[in-house]
C-alpha cells in the first residue's frame, strides 16, 4: 500500500510537471479564437514549436508509466482516490510556477473536489 | 497569468477532455489485466512493458491521450491551469462507472456524496473565476 502510495505520488509529479510545461508553452502562444479552427491550428503550431511543450510531453509520458505500474498492482477504485493529493499540489505549484492567484474561493472549491474524491476513495 | 472566466463552453469543453481520459484510462487497465501480471518487480518490467506494448488495448488507451492532449491544450489557451486542474475531475464521475460496466469493479452508493461534494468544489472554484475578473475590473 505504501509502495503504491509513493508510486502514485512520483506519477502525479511528473504529471504537474508536464502541466506546467503545457500551461507555460500555452502562455507563450498567441491566444487563439476558438471559434476558428484557423486561428485554433496557428495557436498549437505555435505551442508545437516550443521545447517546453515537448519536455512537458516526456514528463507527461513519465507520468504515465509510472502510473501503470501502480495500477497493474491495484485497481482503479484504490488508485484514483489516492490520485487526489494531485488537486492541492498542481494548486500550490500553479501559484509558485505560473505566478496563478490562490483565492478564498479557488482553495475552498479545491478542498471540496478533493474531499469528494477522497469521499470516493472510502466508500 | 490569463484572467478568463470559465464559460459554459469552456466548461464543457474540460468535460470532454474528462470523458476521454476515462476512456483512455479504461483502455489502460483493460490492456494490463489482460496481461495477467498482477505485481511488478525488478525482474519483471521487461516482461511487464512487452506484454503491455503488445496490447491492442494499450495502444487505443495511448491514442486517445494523445487525441485529448489536442482538447486540452485549447483549455489551456484560456484557462489558469489551478482553474482548469480542479474542474478537470469530472472523471470522477465517469470513471467509476465505466469500470463498473467493462471491470465489473462494484459502486459503493456512498460514492454521490463524494460526486455531491466535487460538484460543490467545481461551482466554487468556477466562482472564483469571476470574482477575479470583479477585482480586476475595480482595479
Amino acid at each position: 500500500m505504501i509502495k503504491i502510495f509513493f508510486l502514485i505520488l512520483l506519477a502525479e509529479i511528473w504529471g504537474i510537471t508536464g502541466q506546467i510545461l503545457y500551461k507555460k508553452s500555452a502562455n507563450s502562444a498567441e491566444m487563439p479564437d476558438l471559434r476558428s479552427i484557423r486561428s485554433y491550428f496557428k495557436f498549437m503550431k505555435s505551442v508545437f514549436s516550443m521545447p517546453a511543450l515537448w519536455l512537458g510531453f516526456a514528463c507527461i509520458f513519465m507520468g504515465l508509466v509510472t502510473f501503470l505500474f501502480a495500477l497493474a498492482q491495484t485497481d482503479l477504485s484504490i488508485a484514483f482516490p489516492i490520485d487526489s493529493m494531485q488537486y492541492i499540489v498542481a494548486l500550490v505549484a500553479s501559484h509558485f510556477f505560473l505566478g496563478e492567484k490562490i483565492t478564498k474561493y479557488k482553495l475552498a472549491g479545491t478542498l471540496l473536489v478533493m474531499a469528494g474524491v477522497l469521499l470516493v476513495a472510502m466508500s | 497569468m490569463r484572467k478568463n472566466h470559465l464559460t459554459l463552453n469552456m466548461f464543457l469543453l474540460i468535460v470532454m477532455t474528462d470523458i476521454g481520459e476515462s476512456i483512455a484510462q479504461t483502455f489502460l487497465k483493460k490492456g494490463l489485466n489482460l496481461t495477467g501480471i498482477t505485481s511488478i518487480t525488478f525482474a519483471n518490467i521487461g516482461e511487464f512493458l512487452s506484454a503491455a506494448a503488445s496490447s491492442y488495448f494499450v495502444w487505443l488507451g495511448m491514442l486517445v491521450f494523445l487525441l485529448n492532449f489536442f482538447l486540452w491544450m485549447a483549455v489551456l489557451s484560456r484557462i489558469d491551469l489551478s482553474v482548469a486542474f480542479p474542474v478537470g475531475s469530472t472523471s470522477y464521475i465517469f470513471v467509476p462507472i465505466l469500470a463498473m460496466v467493462f471491470l465489473h469493479e462494484t459502486l459503493n452508493p456512498l460514492r454521490w456524496m463524494g460526486i455531491a461534494l466535487i460538484i460543490l468544489g467545481i461551482h466554487f472554484v468556477s466562482k472564483s473565476t469571476r470574482a477575479d475578473i470583479k477585482e480586476t475590473a475595480k482595479a
